[in-house]
């Protein structure tokens, strides 16, 4: 079947089985490895992506249902050059530790931010609740998206 | 086998539904396999555990993520109705649903996490029969009504006539859900909604109960309960209704209550709980919400 999608901003189309994951094609034919494969059940998170704004996971969606919708990945969010205050608070807040699960961190994190601009610890957590890492501890992913809605209040936002 | 061993299934997209009601009349009289899919968050999961299919049994997949007729919320009267098709973060979202049935915004917080209440549905839990689904156990405290149509017509089920055993209902075949049906209970009922899990996100429950209730002088009016994870399935607690409607608050005990309760579940145990837990937290839960409503128990 061919899927047509919005994908980071840029109409793309693949031909593909429609019952494969989101999570496949976007490794696979459209050579987007940043979405992470975790539990590959929904559960972990890791392969956190956005579907018409909302949060999901990639590994629990098919590709047929995406056709003529918008997907964002950790891709989409900032280049190298032009980070978004999210990923640059990770780097200086210590977010980021062996990486897996950092995709869908942000992913989560920046949704989060988009639809409340000044977020509790707890509002924090509970955007973060299906994000699991086994490094941090949370206490540097929190402080990480806290800095980052100082960051974008303040006018930081790329 | 894996839900990445999916691709061989084949897979096609409800237009409308009165085309969807036809294909499923369709499938359902050459006794095809066919799947309807919405978010997927329980069909997805099972094929992680199911062997594979043999060659040419595999379900149709149908798509019905995107069909508007079943993501609506109206309120008409003092009936809201919900969609089959609304996700949990929609309906925790709705200012319909906060203002009129808060139990359903309260329960759909502990859909998982936001990942899966993103994709999550009533219609799709109700679909599935899982026992443990919350959305279930929260509308059964509303003595809803499931709406389903077919190309025959629409039929409307009462909560307490759906359930026939372990995920088998009185819907038939060739019916799809398409709505929840709420009589709403008035602006000054109680409601409650307790969920045991083994982490507030992601956890799938020891024991939920959502209950819904009215008081009028010290006396239990309209009762509702739903109960997830202690039966094959969602526990409608009727012994238990029986008593706060029969007894005046101040008449109810701690020892007839939970005999009520006894009464009503014989949970087991399995790879999440054992069967004298949940019967120790269900008894508990009942309390507290017997509680809440002015009972000294």
């Amino acid at each position: 079947m061919l899927i047509r999608l919005k994908l980071n901003g840029q109409l793309r189309e693949v031909d593909t089985a429609p019952m494969r994951r989101l999570l496949d094609v976007l490794r696979e034919e459209l050579e987007l490895t940043g979405t992470k494969e975790g539990c590959g059940e929904g559960e972990c998170g890791t392969c956190t992506v956005l579907l018409d704004g909302e949060v999901v996971n990639a590994c629990m969606v098919v590709i047929g249902q995406c056709d003529g919708r918008d997907v964002v990945t950790v891709e989409g969010l900032g280049s190298e050059a032009h980070l978004l205050p999210i990923q640059k608070t990770f780097v200086t807040e210590g977010g980021a530790q062996c990486g897996i699960c950092t995709p869908g961190m942000l992913i989560s994190a920046e949704a989060l931010l988009r639809r409340n601009a000044s977020p509790t610890d707890e509002q924090i957590r509970e955007a973060l609740a299906g994000n699991l890492c086994r490094c941090t501890g949370y206490e540097r992913i929190v402080a990480s998206v806290r800095a980052a809605a100082l960051a974008r209040s303040s006018g930081g936002a790329s | 086998m894996t839900i990445a061993d999916l691709a061989s299934v084949p897979f096609e997209r409800a237009g409308d539904l009165a085309s969807l009601c036809a294909r499923v009349g369709e499938l359902a009289d050459s006794e095809q396999p066919f799947v309807l899919l919405a978010g997927g968050t329980d069909w997805m999961v099972e094929q992680e555990l199911r062997k594979p299919f043999a060659a040419g049994a595999e379900p149709r997949v149908i798509d019905v993520s995107r069909l508007d007729k079943l993501r609506e919320i109206r309120l008409e009267g003092n009936v809201l109705s919900i969609g089959a098709g609304v996700t949990y973060w929609e309906m925790r979202n709705s200012p319909e649903v906060r203002a009129h049935a808060p139990l359903l915004e309260r329960m759909a917080r502990d859909v998982g996490a936001i990942q899966i209440q993103a994709r999550g549905t009533l219609g799709g839990n109700l679909a599935t029969g899982s026992p443990a689904a919350d959305g279930v156990a929260a509308v059964a405290a509303y003595d809803a009504i499931l709406v389903v149509q077919s190309r025959r017509g629409v039929r409307r089920i009462p909560m307490s006539e759906l359930q026939t055993g372990y995920k088998a209902s009185t819907r038939e075949g060739d019916e799809i859900f398409v709505a929840v049906e709420i009589l709403l209970p008035g602006p000054d009922a109680r409601w409650y909604w307790r969920k045991v899990g083994t982490r507030r996100a992601q956890a799938i429950s020891k024991v939920a109960l959502g209950g819904v209730a009215r008081v009028e002088a010290g006396q239990v009016v309209r009762c509702g309960l739903g109960m997830a994870s202690v039966a094959p399935v969602t526990a409608l607690l009727p012994r238990t209704r029986e008593l706060f409607l029969s007894t005046k608050l101040e008449k109810i005990g701690p020892v007839q209550l939970d005999k009520a309760v006894d009464s009503d579940i014989s949970p087991i145990d399995d790879v999440r709980s054992t069967g004298e837990y949940r019967l120790h937290v269900a008894k508990s839960v009942v309390r507290d919400f017997a509680r809440a409503l002015g009972a000294r128990v």
